[in-house]
């Protein structure tokens, strides 16, 4: 897959950068407004991650360029405000998805990826790991094409894990995409255990065994 | 506001007051002039025709005496002159006539006379009610006429006040129409009209800057908070390291979430504020609270029952009222005992959640405060209550905190009555 990553922060582009090219992707970066537009002007990309603030100009504005020029490509628009209107005008602007700073990077990997797998934009509403094969369109799972009931969490946290295969990720990470954006419960994150464990055991079971513990209290899942 | 008065009507009731002491004072006044006046001029009366009287009789004329109003007699001896009040029955009238009487002895012609002069004297009662009647027509006319023309001026000559405090009333922070304040030639309402120019500029200056500032805070803020935690998801992921350092990294990305939620909720305090939630349109409240409930139960975290007696709708906007609930069920999650049901009840016109406590709040006067924690345990960021607290004091929705057999309560009664 192709991204571009359009970021004026340098040292966030290339860590951005750096965390999605871990998966084989090719990713161009732009740091300015000028450089953005061209760059979707000119090339194809399968997903454009869109700072709103950019140094010379607004996101907004490259993304009415992306529209304009009917270009096929996924826009998640990253923005450091909160505001509501910024959000709901990027989104009727076209824009995919919506992610505030700071976000955990495997959180935007997990949103490029349910982009892609939206089909539009070269990506395949399915999704294999080995002998796991998840139909996101009905929200289904299957080990060796037998099917395996999951809750929605335990749903949500096989996607999340699939997508940010190989990675480490700790149970902040999991939690806050488990609960979305507005939890207060920062300290309590006892729950995510549950959720895990019961879903290892559902893997495990069918003999995916794939959850491994990362550095005692996190998580990575990986075929080794 | 109820006991105040309208300008207009104080001035009116200033006018009418001392007209009203005015008027009775000249009432007094003239009635003790005229009285005084009559008098006098009785008494000059019965001096004159007392010496009318007198020269006749040196003259040598017979005088005949006309009772009551003149007497002559011969007296044997002389004695002082006397002035004085006398009641005589007047036969004409049929009634007691009230009568001045002066009798004065002399000597004339080697003769004593007592010669006696009476005038009847104009009851006082008679003139009082005559002068008490002129005035009341004279100053009533006069009343009426000052007090209809003094207000129908005052009313004109306050126009200016009147129309701008009108639009002072109607000045919103929110609005950006400008104030059409009317411009007078009195000099102390242009004089007030410049002020509130200047003023409500002044205030809609400050205003955007405090909107731009937090919203600069918000953005300055957030954007170097990104790049740590993107770097630190990269240390995690691109270098071997060891378990302690993962735990304190992981400890940092905590604390990286602690300060994005404290500054994601000081804005939307700052933003309630700030009346930038305008949108108000009717929520379904059951609605919002049974998918939290879902939500919630779907993590695992709590049992909890929801009770809903009637349907809950609110005008209000949906973001607020999404924040509202999660913010009082997240805290009731987080300070329940895991084994304990949360229970929720939810009306027409109220919602409560109660769950299990081991005391009771030892300060629930400050439940909520910004900043305030019960205790140190509990590492949340503080804000949540205080922002239900200010969504409640947007809407004048009443929220309430009360213990009760081993329960908190929190209930949002809606009816803004």
């Amino acid at each position: 897959m192709k991204f571009l990553i359009a970021e004026d922060e340098h040292d966030l582009q290339q860590s951005i950068a750096t965390y999605l090219e871990r998966d084989g992707n090719i990713c161009e970066v732009a740091s300015d407004y000028i450089e953005a537009s061209e760059k979707v002007s000119i090339y194809e990309y399968d997903v454009i991650v869109l700072d709103i603030n950019l140094l010379t100009g607004s996101g907004l504005d490259v993304l009415k360029t992306i529209k304009k020029e009917k270009k096929n490509a996924g826009v998640i628009i990253i923005s450091a405000n909160n505001s509501l209107t910024d959000k709901l005008e990027g989104l009727d602007l076209g824009a995919d998805d919506y992610i505030t700073k700071p976000f955990h990077l495997a959180e935007l990997n997990s949103r490029i990826n349910a982009v892609l797998r939206r089909g539009k934009y070269g990506g395949s509403e399915i999704m294999e790991f080995n002998e796991i094969k998840i139909d996101t369109k009905s929200r289904a799972a299957y080990i060796n094409d037998k099917a395996i009931s999951l809750t929605r969490k335990e749903y949500d946290l096989l996607v999340f894990f699939i997508s940010n295969k190989g990675r480490v990720l700790s149970k902040e990470i999991i939690a806050e995409h488990l609960w979305g954006d507005d939890s207060d419960l920062l300290d309590n994150f006892d729950f995510i255990y549950v959720h895990i464990n019961n879903l290892r055991k559902k893997l495990t079971a069918e003999g995916a065994k794939y959850i491994k513990t990362a550095y005692g209290s996190g998580y990575k899942f990986i075929d080794e | 506001m109820s006991n105040k008065v309208r300008l207009i009507k104080k001035t009116s009731r200033t006018f009418l007051l001392t007209g009203l002491v005015l008027a009775v004072l000249s009432t007094i006044a003239l009635f003790f002039y005229t009285k005084y006046q009559l008098e006098n001029e009785l008494e000059e009366v019965l001096y004159s025709t007392e010496a009318r009287v007198e020269n006749a009789l040196k003259s040598g004329k017979t005088v005949g005496s006309l009772p009551p109003i003149l007497e002559v007699n011969e007296v044997k001896s002389l004695k002082d002159r006397v002035l004085k009040d006398t009641v005589i029955y007047d036969p004409s009238q049929q009634e007691m006539e009230l009568f001045r009487e002066y009798s004065n002895y002399r000597k004339i012609n080697g003769k004593n006379y007592q010669i006696t002069i009476r005038e009847m004297v104009v009851e006082s009662e008679d003139f009082l009610i005559a002068i008490v009647l002129s005035n009341v027509i004279i100053f009533g006319l006069a009343f009426v006429f000052l007090f209809y023309f003094n207000t129908s001026r005052n009313l004109q000559l306050w126009q200016p006040f009147f129309k701008n405090l009108e639009q002072m009333k109607r000045f919103s922070l929110s609005s950006k129409a400008p104030l059409e304040l009317v411009e007078s030639d009195v000099l102390e309402f242009s004089e007030l009209k410049n002020e509130i120019t200047t003023l409500t500029n002044k205030v809609r200056a400050d205003y955007e800057n405090l909107k731009q500032f937090t919203e600069d805070v918000s953005h300055e803020m957030q954007t170097p908070l990104a790049i740590i935690q993107a770097k630190l998801d990269n240390i995690i992921n691109s270098q071997e390291i060891n378990e302690v350092q993962f735990i304190q990294i992981t400890s940092i990305q905590k604390d990286i979430q602690k300060l994005k939620q404290l500054n994601k909720r000081i804005t939307i305090l700052t933003k309630i504020d700030n009346n930038q939630f305008v949108t108000v349109e009717n929520v379904n409240l059951t609605e919002i609270i049974n998918n939290k409930v879902e939500s919630f139960k779907e993590l695992k975290m709590s049992k909890m029952l929801h009770a809903s007696n009637d349907m809950l709708n609110i005008t209000m906007d949906p973001y607020l009222a999404e924040i509202l609930i999660n913010n009082l069920i997240s805290n009731a999650i987080k300070h329940n005992n895991s084994e304990e049901v949360i229970t929720i009840v939810s009306d027409k016109s109220s919602f409560v959640i109660s769950n299990f406590g081991e005391k009771a709040l030892e300060h629930p006067s400050k439940l909520f405060h910004r900043f305030y924690r019960e205790s140190n345990e509990t590492k949340s960021t503080g804000l949540g209550l205080a922002i239900v607290k200010k969504i409640c004091d947007l809407y004048q929705f009443k929220v309430s905190y009360k213990f009760e057999k081993m329960h908190h309560f929190f209930s949002v009664n809606f009816s803004t009555k």
